[in-house]
């Protein structure tokens, strides 16, 4: 209703041109800053070596799987110990048998098999509150494990993919021969693309340091360095993250002149 | 060096051809926009129209002060369109027949018939424009991308058979470019196919709406001129 309004006082073709174009303008937009790369790629640098920090959670991923079994291990002993006072415990008492069975195997668990043999000794009412407690307690345990278990993994990631960084950064560095044009205080941005495989797919310049030499030594670097197998152990969501594309840093700060 | 190619340079760096089909394509798709738009608009402001028209001539108005009305509107330069017009040119064909007592109401009845007809034809042309345009964007312009893509594949290939070391990366860019036009094709397609079908069903309930307003005015105009016909013959 505004609308025809609105269009009664303008010329015919105003509306729909204007509409037309600003439709247009709108998909073209859309499409052009879709395709551009985001800036907020990991930066890794390159500067001197640093031994300190490589390999130290190389193997970290082991500690990574490991997350569930801390959960396992409790109810192990559970399953086998308790077997031989239920056995005991049964014929006397063969109506709550069923009852105490259950209860049998949880408290031990979480008591750490304090007294194996005073749970199926109790009377059937005590017995289903100690039931509750135990599945009171299984469930706070877990929780809380859960939880310990949730920060753990996202220091470890972090981590990780800190001494990742580090092994990228020596394995270029290994790889690096300065020219002799090379001076303290250069330096020159590279953006490289890496697979899962860890293998390099390409290399650019994104930000030169103006003497060619010393950007073709930072290129070849990283090049002949080729891939980083140790990369197939990260776990994708981290590597998608920060290694898909990073930037690479080179500033030789160790030089004489 | 951006390492990621840009959807300019790809067109940039498209081949004549290819380029001469997008920018086909794009024009095709800023008409057929222009046309939608255009469409919306007018079928909106006839709808309106109608409705008010109808309202207004089934309050119980006397005719003759409608058709009044509407020359008055006329003569201040207004444009009379759709139904209105359907009755203006039924109306003043019926009062000239009727003045001329030799004819019967028959003859006087199908006069302003077939001038109401005529109009409605005419209001028919006028809601149906620019559909077949946008009929023949809808289904020419996916095989135009389809011909553009289908070209920039053929020269990415025989640049291809040049190499001595064929890799993905040397066929991707050229491939990647000749998809956009086929991309700009579907763009284009898919609204004028969209529109149309909905312009199409539009049209066909205005005409549905015109013709039974046709057939409802001439009955009254019937009931007039036999009424007009058997005064005069009492006289």
């Amino acid at each position: 209703m505004n609308l025809s309004v609105l269009t009664d006082y303008l010329p015919d073709w105003l509306a729909p041109s204007v509409a037309t174009f600003c439709l247009h303008l709108l998909v073209v937009f859309l499409l052009l800053s879709r395709w551009e790369s985001s800036d907020s790629d990991r930066v890794i640098q390159a500067r001197k070596i640093t031994p300190e920090i490589i390999n130290a959670k190389l193997v970290s991923i082991d500690e990574f799987r490991a997350k569930p079994a801390p959960k396992a291990p409790p109810k192990q002993p559970a399953r086998t110990q308790p077997a031989a006072p239920k056995k005991q415990a049964a014929p006397s008492k063969p109506a709550p048998a069923p009852q105490s069975k259950p209860a049998a195997q949880k408290k031990p668990a979480e008591t750490r098999r304090s007294e194996p043999a005073a749970a199926p000794a109790k009377e059937p009412e005590p017995q289903l509150d100690a039931n509750a407690l135990a599945e009171l307690s299984r469930r706070q345990l877990s929780e809380s494990m859960a939880a310990e278990s949730a920060a753990e993994v996202a220091v470890t990631a972090e981590e990780m993919a800190a001494s990742y960084a580090a092994l990228i950064q020596r394995a270029v560095i290994g790889y690096w021969s300065r020219p002799p044009s090379a001076r303290n205080g250069m330096e020159v941005l590279l953006s490289v693309q890496l697979i899962p495989s860890g293998d390099v797919i390409s290399v650019s310049v994104v930000k030169s340091s103006g003497n060619a030499a010393f950007d073709r030594s930072a290129i070849n670097a990283v090049e002949r360095a080729g891939s980083f197998p140790e990369l197939k152990n990260l776990p994708i969501r981290e590597f998608e993250k920060s290694f898909r594309r990073f930037r690479l840093l080179f500033r030789p700060e160790d030089l004489r002149y | 060096m951006q390492e990621q190619l840009s959807l300019l340079d790809l067109v940039i760096n498209a081949s004549f051809v290819v380029q001469l089909v997008m920018l086909l394509l794009l024009m095709a798709s800023v008409i057929s926009w222009y046309m939608i738009v255009q469409r919306v608009i007018y079928f909106r402001n006839s709808r309106d129209d109608m409705l008010a028209f109808e309202e207004q001539f089934w309050s119980g108005i006397d005719l003759a002060e409608l058709y009044r009305e509407g020359n008055e509107r006329a003569s201040e330069g207004g444009v009379i369109l759709g139904m209105e017009s359907i009755f203006r040119s039924g109306f003043k064909e019926f009062s000239r027949l009727a003045q001329q007592s030799d004819m019967d109401a028959e003859a006087v009845v199908e006069g302003a018939r077939r001038a109401m007809r005529v109009a409605t034809l005419r209001e028919e042309e006028r809601l149906e424009q620019n559909l077949p345009f946008l009929a023949s964007v809808g289904s020419t312009s996916p095989y135009i991308g389809l011909f553009g893509t289908v070209w920039g594949i053929m020269h990415s290939f025989r640049g291809l058979a040049n190499a001595t070391q064929a890799t993905l990366a040397t066929v991707a860019p050229g491939i990647s470019e000749a998809l956009i036009a086929t991309a700009m094709g579907l763009f284009a397609a898919i609204p004028a196919v969209m529109a149309y079908n909905r312009f199409a069903a539009r049209v066909d309930v205005f005409e549905n709406r015109y013709d039974t307003f046709v057939d409802e005015f001439s009955s009254i105009l019937y009931r007039q001129a036999y009424a007009l016909r058997s005064r005069n013959r009492k006289s």
